[in-house]
Order: structure tokens, then sequence, then C-alpha cells
């Protein structure tokens, strides 16, 4: 990014590296409050997927630190990309599970409205996962066409 | 922004445009969402007025920046920024004053690691949360602060 950014020798390309830096600089400090976030509730809990949200951010921040100064590297693009895409299906799949263990901890598994919509805002925050999507949809947008 | 990019003629101007466009919506979308989230979990009937700041911003944001989908000229442009601008700020607000009300609640001071810890970890009044309209807010300014830039 910095680099395409001094290289720019228009406005519009100036201001489009801008914009991408100025979004991917909110992408990797979501990914760093994020994991301390994950880090200070106790994200913890004793299943494998409770851990996939901080287990993601780490090649998060690094990658995405990385795109900063070096987005031509072809494999560092692969994996930010995958990376990514990886954040995009953690916040699905998080929201996903935060609604059905509310769910199993009311009544169980019941999808008509009323009930659900009550879980919904229940103990575990169904839409906090999704900034994890987010985050992955903002990081895709700032590498397609970036030269 | 849409006509500036059916109207772009460069590989930068189109990508420029394309990720106005798209931003602008990720804005709209999320003024939308979050003033949805705000109204299910009852954030209006909480007894602080500033309780109510950020349904506001989210009834003025989310029809802005849907009319700068449609126009640039400066009378949309201008509040949009400024609305942006004070989505930042509500966000930051929001943050603070959740941190300190759950230190209030649980009678513990923030200048120590434990009560800051502790007052991170109160689940109904989720302090990072409150960042989120920074963030919706942080989107719109920065393509609010380029919609009109041109070669």
């Amino acid at each position: 990014m910095i680099p395409a950014f001094r290289a720019a020798t228009t406005s519009t390309g100036r201001a489009l590296e801008i914009v991408r830096m100025v979004l991917v600089f909110l992408v990797f400090g979501g990914l760093l409050g994020y994991a301390l976030e994950l880090y200070v509730i106790g994200h913890w809990l004793p299943n494998f997927q409770a851990q996939i949200p901080f287990l993601v951010s780490i090649p998060g921040a690094i990658f995405t630190a990385w795109l900063f100064f070096d987005r031509k590297t072809p494999w560092v693009r692969v994996a930010f990309i995958v990376t990514m895409w990886l954040m995009i299906v953690t916040g699905v799949l998080g929201a996903y599970y935060h609604w059905v263990y509310n769910m199993e901890d009311a009544r169980g598994i019941q999808w008509n409205f009323t009930y659900s919509m009550a879980q919904f805002h229940g103990f575990r925050p169904v839409l906090a996962a999704m900034a994890y999507t987010n985050m992955g949809v903002t990081g895709l947008a700032c590498i397609y066409r970036a030269r | 922004m849409i006509e500036r990019w059916m109207s772009a003629e460069t590989y930068e101007q189109r990508t420029l445009a394309f990720l106005q466009n798209f931003f602008v919506l990720i804005a709209a979308f999320g003024f939308v969402f979050y003033g949805i989230e705000h109204w299910v979990i009852d954030h209006q009937t909480l007894s602080h007025w500033s309780a109510l700041i950020p349904l506001y911003v989210s009834l003025v944001g989310a029809p802005v920046a849907v009319a700068m989908l449609f126009t640039t000229r400066k009378a949309v442009a201008y509040p949009f920024i400024a609305v942006m601008a004070i989505s930042v700020l509500t966000g930051m607000l929001g943050a603070l004053l959740h941190l300190v009300w759950n230190a209030n609640d649980l009678g513990v001071s923030l200048f120590t690691i434990s009560g800051f810890i502790d007052s991170m970890q109160v689940p109904y009044r989720p302090v990072l949360a409150g960042l989120a309209h920074t963030h919706v807010g942080a989107v719109g300014l920065v393509v609010g602060l380029t919609a009109w830039v041109k070669d």
C-alpha cells in the first residue's frame, strides 16, 4: 500500500491508495482490538471452535500489516486473501453458533420468530461475531484490482 | 457515487469508484443494521439520555449514506461528512461511557489493571461494541473526503 501510494502519479491513484490504507488500517486495528477483547473476556471455552477467532486473528494481523509494505509477492497476496475468506466464514459460523447456543441454554433450538429473536439478544452476542465477516470483506475489497 | 463509477475512464478511476460505492453501501448497511440492533436490544429505553444518540445517528446516517450513492453534490456530501465524523465520535464516546459505567456498577477503579479488565468483561454493556459506530463513520468519512477527487 505504501509503495503504491508513493508511486502513484495521479490524484485518483493517490486517493485510491489512501482509501485502501485507511481501510486496511481499520482492519488491522480491529484485529488487534478483537484479539485483545477475546483474551480479556476469556473466549477460551473447552471446545476448539471457541479459539478459532483468536487463532484467525494472528495471521490476519500479520498479513494485514505486511500488506502495507508489500503486496507484490504472490504468496503474501494469496495468504492475505485466504485469511480474509477465513475471517468471513469465521464470522458467519460464529454468529450461527452464538445464536444456536443461546437457544440451547433456553428451551432448545426453535426457529419461530418470537423465540429466536429473544435468543438473538441472549447472553452470547450474535452480531458481534460478524465483526470478523466485516473485516474479511473489507480486506478483500481493499486488495481487489490492486496491481 | 454510482455516476462516478459509470463515467470512470481509467483503471484507477474505476477501482476508486468501485471502492467508494462499496464502502458507502457498507456504511449505509451498517447504519440500518445498528439502528435495528439498537431497537432489538432496547437501547433507547435505557435511563440515560445519551443512550439515544447512536439511534439518532443511525437514523440520520442511513438516508444520507444512501443519498451519497446517487449524488456527490455538496448539499449531500457535506452533511454526509459531518454525520460520519459525528458517528466516529459517537462510537468513541459510547465505548468510554460503557467502560466508565461498567466500572461504576462494579465499584472498581479504571486506573488499575484488574479494574480495567473487570470493566471490559461486563457482558450486558460491551465496551468495544460502541466502536462499531466509529468503524462505520470512518469508512464513510474516507469515502466522503475523496468524493470529489479528479485527475
